[in-house]
């Protein structure tokens, strides 16, 4: 086969330089990234733990008749993989809807349109660490500006330190509240795509907002939907910085990202001597979430790209 | 004139590689994060180093629960010499089937810690420490430096007197005590919530009343001659229930285990759950505060409740792998004399484990009536069944409102629910 | 024409105008209240930061009375901010240069189908993010090539980001062919082209790849942690977290901290406003 039919440059003998530079990135890429997630399906066969010296067996599917099978273990990792999907339905759901609310007012360009949107979208640069520290201290429990409140309303809460079922819904917030900004922009894109003669036309029609929106605005947005919901689910399938930060490993939270770091790394329990690293099973847990998102990630993506031809053909 | 000379950079050229080798080692420690232990390091490597000038001691602090993970990574990549690590414990007893093997075992037999057998140190030590938490397979492998007990409660000595309350012997004085506090304003108890495991151990002297021999009752749910939802258990948990929802103070949640004793010594609180290695963080906090420690009284049977369990805590282990063999075991060595250690001990308030040492601090003095019963506690001992649930733990943080259990006897069933699933997993 | 299209407006003009100005004040009032929710945290930041610590323990959320300074410089100390600082600058700059040199050579032919298999590439660039974890295999990998614990092992982890490769793809077919024959027929090799020609004019895209790439080095936490126990090595985002976990409850030695690198990371943020926000949305354009 031919090297691309338009190249021409140099000599004969340089054919080989795009591939040569090609090479470097290339080359980082696949031994520090793709190379070693490939990797993972392999040690997941192994009971490798991760420590030097210790030998690595190949025990087959046992992993995952262990992660998937074994005694209450069956309910624990079920337990983690529902509340994994949970988390990413609800963090899709709330972030795609409140980042078209904020794209919306400000395509209105009302006054101060530009303080909002660079305030909108500065967590998105501040990162999991400080956005995970700040929160903690606004949740404060004791006397925080959100337990006071609370507190005009006679309520308390323990938020952060409260049950697991509690800071897991605090955790969805902070994420959507770090992450709304992306959400927001690539929405803003797509909003100024919209022709405005034809969202004026429909109002001439006797259309209100709503109808305009509905009929006009939400179809045309569909490519800007597409990228945020597909991003979103994958990202949030995959989300554990913010679990790490605000409360590390913690049983009755924990979802498959945190949980994966937490086999792997021995902090699986709070007891020293139990917390091991158990590097391949961690591998099968790892690859649990990978085929979830697969299968998930695929599947959405066909679903949205069909209702884009649907809709603009 | 000339043979001179080259004799002379001859012996210098023979002379570099040694100079070399006295070139600064550096000697790198790993501990936890315990305020009196990090303050004692950093006090003491100093004087070590002025005793070896040539090595250099470099000091890693971790927070307790990302120690073993350091620990272990750390071994893995070779870059640690000295580690703290809490005394041997959990080994696998005969009637324990397929069950994981310790860490520290696992370590053991990777080939990553060093065997001290034979050290001079080591008979600074009394033997049953050596034996129960610094060996396997007949030879030494980390040295342990004290114990620590954790089924007590500190008191404030002052609110005591003024609310004419006695030190409580048995679980309705402890709950009525609770209530003349509450009743006056003052919170009963306090706990570091925040970080869960307080809020275990504050429970653990609960089931130490109601299961005193503490091995047999881990032999006991192996072989199913006890259950976590016998009657027994049952009443341990409404005891635990109570103990989380109505004697720690609500809002103990948002305090960290290391807040804690400051809150106690402040006098907001006037009790404080925890185990006595915060003797020294109350000190710190309030000197001359005028405390004491009494036996959770986790029974109504006043003799149910005399006895006080813990855990071997900070030992020293030495990576097997490490360069620096001679200046950890000189570190070692240099830890465990007598005058440096009880320097040590006094500062952590730690139940020594070399006999020449005494505590005599006003902890070792509110523990000393104890010390000739003191007893491993449950979790030292406790290996669970693999595919055992989490539940299957006797843990009060399990009950609201630091988890979702209101019932104590659902949390009962449940918790002997997953104990057997992990027992019926591994027949 | 005009007239015929404003007259229907006109007619309606009234309750028209008040219907508009009704939902604008609607508007308005949410974005004030979403606002609410994004300074609500930020701004307790601020306050924390300035009050003392006994101000703090009594009353968490008062507003700071007195302008408490010396947090700050007890912050710069013990949170031994001027290590950590550096350390991540050295980490950002050095990934995030080294990855903008070479993701161009690598978008460049892919894009123009210069290689063979160029369809194949930009596949497995694209499958990235649906890949499993690489943290295992990769954590071993690092320990047997001797790169655990260093700031070289650190920096190699971030050279990657296939999102940027796909967004500078994606880019460059909008780039015309013709200057590609010119340069040919100029006589131009390869490499001076690329780095002559195609860098300049890929620069929007290159900074919004470049800033994007940037924050992610900036704020990572998770590889830190797992790769650079020593405290020497750590940056920044691991330096807050390992003084929080020493000094829990020093609330506003650490709020001073966290105010003292969000301030310059803003200052960055608005002078790059532009650059980010449009990488993100050049990213969002799919082939």
């Amino acid at each position: 086969m031919r090297q691309g039919y338009l190249y021409r440059f140099g000599s004969r003998g340089s054919k080989f330089i795009p591939y040569l530079l090609l090479a470097p990135g290339l080359i980082f890429y696949l031994v520090f990234s793709l190379g070693p997630s490939v990797a993972t399906a392999g040690y997941s066969f192994t009971d490798a733990s991760g420590l030097v010296g210790s030998k690595a067996n190949w025990i087959g599917l046992d992993n995952y008749k262990e992660f998937l099978f074994m005694g209450a273990n069956v309910r624990d990792n079920l337990e983690i993989t529902l509340r994994t999907l949970l988390f990413s339905v609800i963090v899709t759901v709330v972030q795609t809807a409140f980042g078209l609310l904020a794209a919306l007012l400000l395509d209105m360009r009302l006054k101060l349109s530009n303080f909002f949107r660079t305030l909108f979208f500065l967590p998105v640069i501040l990162g999991a660490t400080i956005i995970g520290l700040m929160w903690t201290l606004f949740l404060y429990p004791l006397g925080g500006p959100a337990q006071q409140l609370l507190g005009l309303f006679g309520l308390r809460s323990e938020f952060l330190g409260g049950p697991p079922s509690t800071v897991f819904y605090w955790i969805i917030w902070i994420q959507i509240w770090a992450n709304m900004g992306i959400t927001m922009i690539i929405f803003l894109g797509g909003l100024q795509t919209v022709p405005n003669e034809l969202r004026e036309a429909a109002r001439i029609d006797g259309a209100n907002g709503w109808q305009v929106f509905r009929n006009v605005t939400f179809p045309l947005i569909t490519p800007s939907f597409n990228t945020n919901v597909l991003l979103e689910i994958i990202g949030s399938l995959q989300a554990w910085q913010l679990f790490l930060v605000i409360k590390g490993p913690t049983n009755g939270l924990n979802v498959l990202g945190i949980w994966v770091y937490a086999l792997a790394f021995g902090r699986q329990s709070n007891n020293p001597t139990q917390a091991a690293m158990r590097q391949g099973y961690g591998a099968a847990a790892s690859m649990v979430l990978f085929v979830i998102v697969l299968i998930i990630g695929l599947t959405s993506q066909r679903l949205l790209a069909r209702r884009e031809r649907r809709i603009l053909g | 004139m000339k043979r001179k000379w080259v004799i002379g950079a001859l012996v210098a050229l023979f002379a570099l590689p040694m100079m070399a080798a006295a070139e600064d080692v550096t000697l790198e420690l790993l501990i936890h994060q315990n305020q009196a232990l990090v303050d004692y390091i950093n006090a003491f490597n100093p004087k070590f180093e002025a005793k070896y000038p040539g090595i250099k001691v470099n000091t890693s602090v971790v927070k307790a629960d990302e120690l073993a993970t350091s620990t272990q990574t750390r071994l893995t990549a070779n870059d640690v010499d000295v580690i703290d690590m809490f005394g041997f414990a959990q080994g696998i007893q005969p009637y324990m089937k397929k069950a994981d093997k310790p860490n520290w075992q696992s370590l053991i037999e990777a080939g990553l810690l060093l065997d001290l057998s034979g050290q001079s140190f080591l008979k600074y030590y009394d033997t049953p420490t050596i034996k129960d938490a610094g060996s396997f397979n007949g030879k030494v492998y980390e040295v342990n430096t004290g114990r620590y007990a954790f089924t007590g409660v500190f008191y404030n000595k002052d609110l005591f007197a003024k609310y004419k309350v006695k030190v409580p012997t048995t679980w309705k004085e402890l709950v009525a005590a609770c209530d003349t506090f509450k009743k006056a304003g003052i919170p009963a108890i306090t706990c570091g919530g925040k970080d869960g495991w307080p809020i275990l151990v504050a429970g653990y002297g609960i089931l130490l009343s109601a299961y005193p021999d503490q091995a047999a009752l881990v032999k006991g749910l192996w072989d199913g001659s006890i259950k976590w939802n016998d009657a027994k258990s049952l009443d341990m948990w409404q005891k635990m229930q109570v103990l989380a929802r109505d004697l720690i103070e609500p809002g103990a949640s948002g305090i960290g285990s290391d807040g804690a004793p400051g809150r106690f010594a402040s006098g907001a609180a006037a009790m404080l759950a925890a185990g006595s290695w915060d003797a020294s963080n109350i000190e710190a906090a309030k000197p001359n505060f005028k405390f004491g420690y009494f036996p959770m009284p986790g029974s109504d049977n006043a003799a149910n409740n005399k006895f006080i369990a813990g855990k071997y805590d900070v030992g020293w282990v030495v990576n097997a792998k490490t360069e620096h063999k001679d200046a950890a075991l000189k570190w070692l060595a240099f830890f465990s004399d007598p005058g440096n250690y009880q320097a040590y001990v006094t500062a952590l308030g730690i139940i020594p484990t070399q006999p020449t040492a005494k505590l005599d601090t006003t902890i070792g003095k509110e523990i000393a009536p104890y010390l000739s019963t003191f007893r491993l506690g449950y979790e030292l001992l406790w290996v669970a069944p693999k595919g055992a649930g989490q539940w299957a733990q006797p843990n009060a943080a399990f009950f609201k409102p630091y988890n979702q259990f209101d019932d104590a006897k659902k949390l009962a069933d449940q918790a002997q629910a997953d104990l057997a699933a992990g027992l019926k997993a591994v027949q | 024409m005009s007239s015929i299209l404003d007259a229907p407006a006109q007619t309606a003009s009234g309750s028209e105008s008040r219907r508009r100005l009704g939902s604008k004040i609607v508007a308005m009032l949410a974005l004030i209240f979403i606002a609410l929710l994004y300074l609500g945290p930020l701004l307790t930041v601020v306050n924390v930061s300035l009050k003392s610590k006994q101000n703090f323990n009594l009353n968490p959320t008062a507003l700071a009375t007195e302008l408490h300074i010396g947090n700050f410089a007890e912050a710069w100390q013990r949170a031994s901010f001027p290590v950590y600082i550096t350390n991540s600058i050295l980490y950002t700059g050095a990934a995030t240069l080294i990855y903008a040199a070479t993701a161009v050579f690598v978008a460049f032919p892919i894009s123009r189908k210069y290689v063979r298999g160029s369809g194949f590439l930009l596949t497995l660039y694209v499958i990235a993010m649906f890949l499993p974890s690489a943290m295992i295999p990769q954590f071993q990998m690092m320990l047997h090539l001797g790169l655990y614990n260093t700031r070289i092992g650190y920096i190699l982890l971030f050279l990657v980001n296939p999102m940027g490769i796909i967004i500078l793809v994606n880019y460059i077919t909008s780039l015309p062919r013709e200057l590609d024959e010119a340069a040919t027929m100029d006589g131009c090799g390869y490499p001076r082209f690329v780095a002559q020609v195609v860098f300049p004019l890929v620069k929007p895209a290159l900074a919004s790849v470049i800033v994007l790439h940037a924050i992610g080095v900036w704020n990572d936490y998770a590889t830190a942690l797992i790769y650079l126990p020593k405290k020497a090595f750590m940056p920044i985002t691991r330096g807050l977290m390992v003084f929080y976990g020493q000094y829990g409850n020093d609330w506003t030695t650490l709020s001073a901290a966290i105010l003292m690198l969000m301030i310059p990371m803003v200052v960055l943020f608005l002078a790059l406003q532009r650059w980010i926000i449009d990488g993100i949305l050049a990213g969002s354009v799919r082939g």
